[in-house]
């Protein structure tokens, strides 16, 4: 037998009891505020996971995911936004507070609940294919592509912040009242919204999972090995880096939409460079190359960050560093590969066998 | 019979330096063309200038009819031309398993491969390739840790795996031992029965052996061309490339 940690079985095992504890959770606890709180790590897993799928497994360092997380939590904003408009009061406060006395054609869509969801899901989505096409086609790769990344990010948080009269500005969006979705009420402090998270977070792991063991998965495994290669055996390494970088899009982008569900809020602060840099570190601190590693990660940090941040206040940023600095200079696979070396030690004691597999076929009886 | 890769006086410029220069050549369906020419001579670019790597100053590569100049190296691998780099270039960080079920790439759509967990007739192609490379105990190995030879040898079963219908092979024998060689030698006496391939290689004793037509390139042109009995007769040939290997 080979390291249990290349075993596919293995792995799914694995994912399925790290989502059994996570779904006993709710059970356990009956502090509505800590419910919430823990959800909203679901969605930073979430993201964590988008990381790993388009860094970790594609290669490509993408710094600014806070591009599709903040269009998805603005989209779902201005849903839920316009969800407590009524005809007497069409017009949602901020706009009526910066001088604009029609709803501007940006907000249309988002006047109905369904295709608001759609809007705040697809366009992200959409930007992602498009910008990933453009960057890929011309082959920019690597730090080159991590600067454009950035480089868009701090764009969208400047027209976000400008303009004022559609977007809030700096102070964002508040709505009011919850999401009203289906007749349902999702009241962020209730079970009902943590299950909706959680729910999406598994069933972006198994697609996450799954994608990675596809031959698109091994294909994506290639490019990042060696991309001038690849080409040479017939694939459009430009459509493979676009898909990725879109599916990890894509997955932050509702998981824009589930953290506005959660706080009912969204400012410039979802598009600040620091954040999507902290999304980065807890792929990096969890293991990138891992997906579950990557979340545990994400709930790593900002757990950390919530019950130690306050109590070391200006110096956390200082240990959050320190941290990232050792994990980068002496577990550059983060804590995943931990789990990893011990499982290695433990194969090794057995006899090992010669047809070991760790790829896009199935594993035999192991 | 029309030839299967047909060069049109290919020209490439480095700078002002030209590498190619006015090169011609056709390569007929079924044959084993062996490219041959002193270091520097222009083989490996020439391989470049054919599979889109880089863009020819002038000049034109015609595949099986079609016109693939300076088209984009996948769509040059699809349409039916695959290669061995002179430098092995393997997937260092996949098994050999997954460095040839990589290569064998008949379904490449992105979108579609989402969907595609195993792809039919691969087991079958793989045992054959892995034991004709002599690899099938090292599948579960990373490529990157294979000796020379057989990173070597798996560079040429990925090659395989394509399918193509042409095979570049820049200089496949380098770094083999002896027995390797003959092995080699043996598998592309068989290759040449369904399939076309261009070889690069200095060894004299191995092109002898499998050459069906020997093309001698210098200074980025065409010298001379023709069975391995005209190229070894050949005085320009002795003078430039043969001279100076028995020489050596
Ligand atoms: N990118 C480049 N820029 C400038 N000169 C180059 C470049 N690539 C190749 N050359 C030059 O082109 C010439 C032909 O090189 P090429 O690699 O094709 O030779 P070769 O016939 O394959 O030789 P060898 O037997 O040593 O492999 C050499 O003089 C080389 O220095
Ligand atoms: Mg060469």
């Amino acid at each position: 037998m080979g390291n249990l940690y290349h075993n596919k079985t293995a792995q799914w095992l694995a994912y399925a009891a790290f989502f059994a504890v996570l779904a006993i959770v709710p059970m356990r606890i009956d502090d509505d505020f800590l419910l919430n709180q823990l959800a909203t790590y679901g969605v930073y897993g979430m993201l964590a996971l988008s990381i790993s799928l388009c860094w970790g497994f594609g290669g490509i360092l993408n710094l600014g995911q806070g591009i599709a997380f903040g269009l998805g939590a603005y989209g779902m904003a201005m849903t839920m936004q316009m969800q407590t408009q009524t005809e007497s009061n069409p017009i949602p406060p901020l706009m009526l507070n910066n001088g604009l006395d029609y709803l501007p054609m940006l907000w249309w869509p988002f006047a109905n609940t369904g295709l608001g969801i759609v809007c705040a899901i697809a366009v992200p989505t959409l930007f992602c294919a498009i910008f990933g096409t453009i960057m890929f086609r011309a082959r920019v790769s690597g730090p080159f592509f991590a600067i454009m990344t950035l480089a868009m990010l701090s764009a969208f948080y400047t027209i976000i912040l400008d303009r004022q009269a559609y977007t809030g500005g700096v102070n964002g969006i508040t709505p009011p009242s919850p999401l009203q979705f289906a007749g349902v009420e999702v009241d962020p402090y209730s079970p009902l919204a943590y299950w909706t998270v959680f729910f999406a977070l598994m069933i972006a792991t198994v697609l996450a999972k799954l994608i990675t063991q596809s031959s698109f998965g091994l294909v994506t495994q290639a490019i990042r090995d060696d991309a001038e290669r690849v080409r040479f055996l017939g694939y459009s390494v430009a459509g493979y880096e676009t898909m990725i970088y879109t599916i990890a899009g894509l997955i932050a982008a509702v998981a824009g939409c589930l953290w506005v569900m959660l706080v009912q809020y969204v400012s410039p602060a979802q598009l600040d460079v620091g954040f999507s840099l902290s999304m980065v570190i807890w792929a990096a601190i969890g293991g990138r190359l891992s997906l579950v590693g990557a979340i545990v990660g994400a709930f790593v940090i900002q757990g950390a960050q919530s019950y130690l941040g306050d109590t070391f206040l200006s110096t956390w940023l200082l240990i959050l560093g320190g941290f990232f600095i050792v994990i980068v200079r002496f577990l550059p696979n983060g804590l995943a590969s931990l789990l990893e070396a011990a499982l290695g030690l433990f194969a090794t004691r057995k006899p090992k066998s010669s047809a070991e597999s760790n790829g896009a076929e199935p594993v035999p009886a192991e | 019979m029309a030839g299967l890769l047909e060069i049109h006086n290919l020209s490439k410029s480095f700078d002002t330096i030209k590498v190619i220069d006015d090169f011609s050549l056709e390569v007929v369906e079924g044959t084993l063309c062996c490219l041959v020419g002193p270091n520097g001579a222009g083989k490996t670019t020439t391989m470049d200038l054919i599979t889109g790597r880089i863009k020819p100053s002038s000049g034109k590569v015609v595949f099986a009819g079609q016109d693939i100049t300076a088209q984009p190296e996948h769509v040059i691998a699809r349409a039916g031309i695959g290669r061995k780099f002179q430098v092995p270039a393997v997937l260092r960080d996949l098994t050999v398993r997954q460095n040839l079920t990589v290569a064998f790439s008949r379904q490449t759509n992105p979108f579609w491969n989402l969907f595609r967990f195993r792809s039919p007739g691969l087991e079958r192609k793989l045992d054959e390739i892995a034991t004709l490379a002599g690899l099938t105990d090292r599948l579960g190995e990373r490529a990157g840790i294979l000796s020379h030879g057989e990173t070597q040898w798996l560079e040429i079963g990925m090659v395989l795996m394509q399918e193509p219908r042409l095979m570049l092979m820049d200089e496949p024998i380098a770094g083999m031992t002896e027995s390797e060689i003959e092995k080699t030698a043996a598998i592309f006496k068989e290759l040449r029965k369904t399939t076309t391939l261009i070889v690069v290689e200095h060894d004299m004793g191995f092109v002898r052996e499998i050459a069906d037509v020997v093309t001698v390139m210098h200074m980025g042109s065409l010298l001379a061309q023709g069975t391995i009995q005209d190229i070894e007769a050949d005085p320009r040939v002795r003078d430039v490339y043969l001279g100076e290997q028995e020489a050596a």
